[in-house]
């Protein structure tokens, strides 16, 4: 079964681009890492608040980069809360933003491991 | 391809070190701005770098990628700037709608090397070729207005006549010389040696400026060719470099409107205890005409046996009269009333020269 927290593919794709260099690598996972805390309380506050256009933006860029390390199942997330906000409902908003949170905290604990790891 | 600039729009710190990243391993340097608003900012600040692509994120704060991308398409400035829209797989619709506001071009956000180094080349070679199009229409413009610039400052030096021959396309072989039927009428003044004795160098000068002012225009609306004029005289010469069938009527006429205006101005003059008296001579024949002088100092001249007759009869002319050699009689007959004024011995003709004296003209051919 494919590591949907850490798709393994995903993320050899991003030594892959930047050359193996892993260096650069770790601080663009500390940006992601960083980033990824801001979004994620942006979307929390949307979430409480009950404001769907909120959630858009914190949502589309937490999905980008989450993309791009691999972060499958937590990029997938937030493509469906962004397109609820865009569509200007997002049901159980507060639920789904939690559980954003829940599936950083381990995509952060497989991304620090692999570093770990090495 | 060599390295080009480029700037990075995304509020995403992790997508724009990416890109920077790519972009410097591909040879190009990076800009970074986090939204729209401080990319238009950099890009309006006289201290940013010529920047050759813009990559756009769509989804920004502050200001979006649409409002940018309009902003920067409605200013003149930046409208050539090629822009390639970042954008998810999941968001065609926006590729769309920024391409039809005139984005050059998409990428998608799961960032590909490959793809981003042909995009970027390829918005590069297209700006540049624009770029290389641009300038040379400026330079052709800078070109025209120069060519503009060299013609008005020439025409201040030259009569008009040899100004615009100078620029013709043929300038270069009548400049060379060439030989021509023209009727040359030499003007100067009587006692004007014992007035620059007797006056004020002020006042002579003073007087010279009057008199310049005059008699100038009145060459210019004759259409004459100014050959040189030198203190109290002038040659002027007709039927080139321009060819004017009526040359002879024409120095005519410019000789009767030159005595006509030197008659107030004297007038003025004799107020002031000084009196001045205009002679001219004029003469048709065949001289030779073109560039004359040397490196350095080159004027538009001519040379001939009936410029040396108008000079004589110039000299020979006394006060407010006008001798005309029997060429230019005959050439102007219908047009001007002369009378006979006897055969002359002038210096260097070895038999006497039959003159007439102009009374007027009866046809005003010319203002």
């Amino acid at each position: 079964m494919v590591d949907t927290v850490l798709d393994p593919a995903g993320f050899a794709r991003l030594l892959e681009i930047t050359g193996d260099d892993l260096e650069f690598v770790d601080e663009l996972v500390d940006t992601y890492l960083a980033d990824a805390v801001v979004q994620l309380e942006a979307m929390r506050e949307a979430a409480a608040s009950g404001d769907p256009a909120a959630m858009v933006r914190p949502a589309h860029s937490l999905k980008s980069s989450s993309e791009n390390v691999g972060a499958t199942s937590l990029a997938d997330a937030c493509r469906s809360l962004e397109l609820d906000g865009k569509a200007g409902q997002v049901p159980e908003a507060v639920d789904r933003a939690a559980a954003c949170e829940t599936t950083f905290k381990a995509v952060e604990a497989a991304l620090l491991a692999e570093r770990a790891g090495r | 391809m060599t390295g080009g600039r480029v700037l990075v729009v995304d509020d995403t710190a992790f997508n724009r070190r990416l890109l920077v990243r790519l972009l410097a391993s591909i040879g190009h340097e990076a800009l970074e701005a986090e939204h729209g608003r401080a990319a238009l900012d950099l890009l309006r600040d006289p201290a940013t770098p010529p920047v050759d692509v813009i990559l756009l994120d769509i989804v920004m704060p502050e200001m979006d990628g649409y409002e940018t991308l309009g902003i920067l398409k409605a200013d003149p400035l930046l409208s050539d700037l090629p822009v390639i829209v970042i954008s998810g797989v999941d968001e065609l619709d926006s590729v769309v709608r920024c391409i039809r506001m005139g984005a050059a071009d998409y990428l998608p956000k799961t960032v590909d090397p490959e793809i981003l180094r042909a995009r970027i080349e390829a918005s590069m070679a297209g700006k540049r070729l624009h770029d290389l199009e641009r300038q040379t229409l400026e330079e052709q413009t800078r070109m025209l207005a120069t060519i503009d610039r060299q013609r008005s400052e020439l025409s201040r030096f030259l009569s008009p006549q040899v100004a615009a021959l100078v620029s013709s396309p043929d300038g270069e072989a009548m400049l060379a010389g060439h030989r021509r039927e023209i009727t040359s009428m030499f003007c100067d003044l009587r006692n004007f040696t014992g007035f620059s004795e007797a006056a004020e160098p002020e006042e002579v000068l003073g007087f010279l400026r009057a008199y310049h002012g005059v008699m100038g225009p009145l060459i210019v609306a004759h259409e004459g060719t100014l050959e040189h004029f030198a203190g109290d005289g002038f040659m002027t010469f007709f039927n080139d470099p321009i060819a004017q069938p009526d040359h002879a009527a024409r120095a005519v006429a410019l000789a009767v409107a030159m005595r006509e205006h030197f008659a107030e101005l004297s007038a003025d003059w004799r107020k002031r205890g000084h009196v001045l008296e205009i002679g001219i001579g004029i003469a048709t024949g065949y001289a030779t005409l073109g560039r004359i002088g040397f490196e350095g100092r080159y004027d538009y001249g001519a040379v001939g046996h009936g410029i040396i007759l108008a000079a004589r009869l110039s000299g020979e002319a006394a006060a407010g009269e006008i001798l005309i050699s029997s060429r230019t009689y005959a050439a102007a007959e219908t047009a001007i009333d002369a009378l006979p004024a006897g055969d002359r011995q002038l210096k260097g003709f070895s038999r006497p020269v039959p003159v007439y004296a102009v009374a007027g003209v009866r046809t005003t051919e010319v203002a």
